[in-house]
């Protein structure tokens, strides 16, 4: 302790630097990871967080609800189908919709037949619609016009959605997304396109019978045609086109500050090594143990990874509550957790290369000099 | 019990380098009583520090046996040399001797925390060493603070700390005027007496034997009384 801490002192910027330069990758580190998960919560929340566990697409639609249509025929054969325990269309629209105070955004509305197959799972603040007319907006787009009691027109046509509950992460393309009974989504397909046909469901929400899990009620539905494509809630959600781009482009990112951490903290210990390498010298030559030249060591790498980490929390603790350009971030405990310890292992790792260097100390050289020159 | 500090018997040492050897020191014997300081005079390359370096378990011999106060340490390993440094012999070094970034109290008191951690005493040990060798109003400062003849006389206070039974001084008034030399090597030898611990004081300086009690004399690596 004693040395470890006495050289800190003495060289205050030297290792300030590196503490903030550690703390500045921590942040940048942390806040990614909640802008990955903001990104992806706003692109598919509304899926992963339905109340339907297995959701019925055709093949056609390639994983996105918008691009799927089912037609009659197949959404009977669904029904039919003997490990299917309930059955429901969810139909999706996306309007100019007007917010009280005239603001236009496109929005997505999600219409269900029955609550627990396609409405949110849960709510943070008021009801579920009782009523047409009525609608369950997302919190993250509260702010702009979709508060609760807000009411919302959707233009041209004029149909109106009161909002009367609100649910947390269920945003669909990182937009204001309503969910609202099927009725009321025909009606407001209706009413920008009074022309129009009825509008057939876009997937099918089903729930499995009685003794027959998930898994197996997808494996059954795919099987009665070629054409239809059942996927888990979590599989609707991962496999919808660009989540996965998503994960893989962050990862890298993650991949590389999980290299650069080690390597700015392994070089920067090798060079004060060499630095000192008289010191350390004429120390072991005057018997101090090379264990406790390594303790030494490793108490300095084990105090600026944990000072940068809490610097870098410091930064990331405010900004995490923020949002960024319409995503909201959320402070990731579980990525906090993960990245201390793996930062952790990866620093005092990175140290024990320096660690080699004064295990390989020669007392010797302490009576030429010969490490200083 | 022996009654000597040093007893180095029949020591040969050897460096082997790629095509080459180099008989550094060849059947030295020297004896060094308990309380006795010798001068180890003799010409630049002729052994001396290699002398130092093995009665102070920082080199091996090649052959011939080393034994410092009760021990026999010519078969040690490197683990147990660590150990006998670390109790049993001082040293003032021809270079190095202060560690940069500790201010001359905390360079005596490393010894005690990388080595036997004694705390309290070791403390109180420092600041009379400090005293005794003239350095209690320089005892916060760093080693670059510090002029010539303070930096050596931290390094003597370094050297103590441990209690030694035996200290090597390699070259210690090499880098210093001749007053300040003389004044450094006054200091040696009254620490030295007033502990009754024994010393080597390698030199190329014939005036420095002054303040010694015995001189030895070496020519490549060959000892002469
Ligand atoms: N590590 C070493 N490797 C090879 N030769 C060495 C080494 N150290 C010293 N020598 C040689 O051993 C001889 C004695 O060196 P040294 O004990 O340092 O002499 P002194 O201290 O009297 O100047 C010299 O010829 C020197 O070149
Ligand atoms: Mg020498």
């Amino acid at each position: 302790m004693f040395l470890a801490l006495k050289e800190m002192a003495r060289a205050k910027t030297r290792f300030g630097l590196l503490i903030a330069a550690v703390g500045m990758l921590v942040f940048l580190i942390l806040f990614q990871q909640s802008l990955q998960n903001g990104l992806l919560t706003s692109f598919v929340g509304a899926i992963r967080n339905q109340s339907a566990p297995v959701l019925v697409y055709t093949v056609d639609g390639q994983r996105v609800i918008q691009g799927s249509v089912i037609p009659a025929g197949l959404e009977q054969q669904v029904g039919a189908n003997t490990d299917v325990g309930r059955i429901g269309r969810i139909g999706l629209g996306t309007f100019t919709a007007e917010t009280g105070d005239g603001e236009r955004f496109d929005t997505t509305v999600l219409g269900y037949q029955t609550p627990d197959l396609g409405a949110p799972t849960e709510l943070i603040a008021g009801r579920f619609p009782s009523a047409p007319g009525e609608a369950i907006g997302s919190d993250a787009d509260a702010s702009q016009g979709f508060g609760l009691d807000a009411v919302v027109t959707i233009q041209p046509g004029g149909y109106e959605l009161v909002i009367v509950g609100l649910a947390r992460d269920v945003q669909l393309n990182a937009g204001p997304t309503l969910f609202a009974n099927y009725d009321d989504y025909v009606d407001a397909v209706r009413s920008v396109n009074p022309d129009a046909l009825d509008p057939l469901p876009n997937i099918l929400a089903v729930a499995p019978a009685e003794g027959v899990a998930d898994t197996e009620l997808v494996d059954s539905i795919n099987a009665i045609s070629q054409d239809l494509d059942a996927l888990t809630r979590t599989e609707a959600a991962d496999q919808t086109p660009g989540v996965s781009q998503v994960r893989q482009s962050f990862q890298v990112i993650f991949l590389l500050y999980g290299l650069v951490i080690p390597c700015v903290t392994g070089l920067f210990f090798l060079i004060i090594t060499f630095q000192k390498s008289g010191a350390l010298t004429l120390l072991h030559a005057i018997g101090a143990p090379v264990r406790r030249l390594v303790t030494s060591l490793l108490i300095q790498a084990v105090i600026i990874i944990a000072a940068g980490f809490l610097i870098g929390l410091a930064v990331y603790a405010p900004v995490s509550q923020r949002r960024l350009g319409g995503i909201p971030l959320r402070f990731e405990t579980n990525a906090v957790i993960f990245w201390a310890i793996l930062l952790m292992i990866l620093g005092t790792g990175s140290s024990l290369i320096s660690a080699k260097r004064v295990l390989a100390i020669d007392p010797i050289e302490a009576t030429t000099g010969g490490a200083n020159q | 019990m022996t009654n000597s500090a040093l007893h180095m018997s029949n020591v040969r040492k050897v460096y082997r380098m790629a095509d080459t050897e180099v008989v550094a020191l060849d059947h030295a014997e020297l004896t060094v009583a308990s309380d006795e300081i010798v001068a180890l005079v003799g010409p630049s390359g002729s052994g001396k520090t290699t002398l130092c370096s093995i009665a102070g378990g920082i080199l091996s011999t090649t052959e011939g046996s080393v034994t410092v106060g009760d021990e026999e340490i010519t078969a040690y390993s490197d683990k147990q040399l660590t150990v006998f440094r670390q109790n049993q012999v001082g040293f003032v070094f021809q270079s190095v001797n202060l560690v940069p970034f500790l201010t001359a109290r905390e360079n005596l008191l490393v010894v005690d925390e990388l080595g036997r951690r004694e705390g309290k005493p070791a403390r109180q040990r420092a600041d009379r060493l400090l005293e005794e060798l003239g350095l209690t109003d320089r005892s916060k400062n760093l080693p670059s603070q510090l002029s010539g003849g303070q930096k050596q006389r931290v390094a003597i206070g370094r050297a103590l700390m441990n209690e030694p039974k035996l200290v090597l001084f390699d070259e210690p008034t090499s880098a210093l005027d001749t007053e300040l030399g003389s004044q450094v090597m006054e200091l040696i030898r009254s620490e030295m007496k007033s502990r009754g611990t024994a010393a080597i004081v390698v030199t190329h300086d014939e005036r420095i034997t002054a303040y010694c009690d015995r001189t030895v004399h070496i020519i490549d690596g060959v000892l002469a009384a």
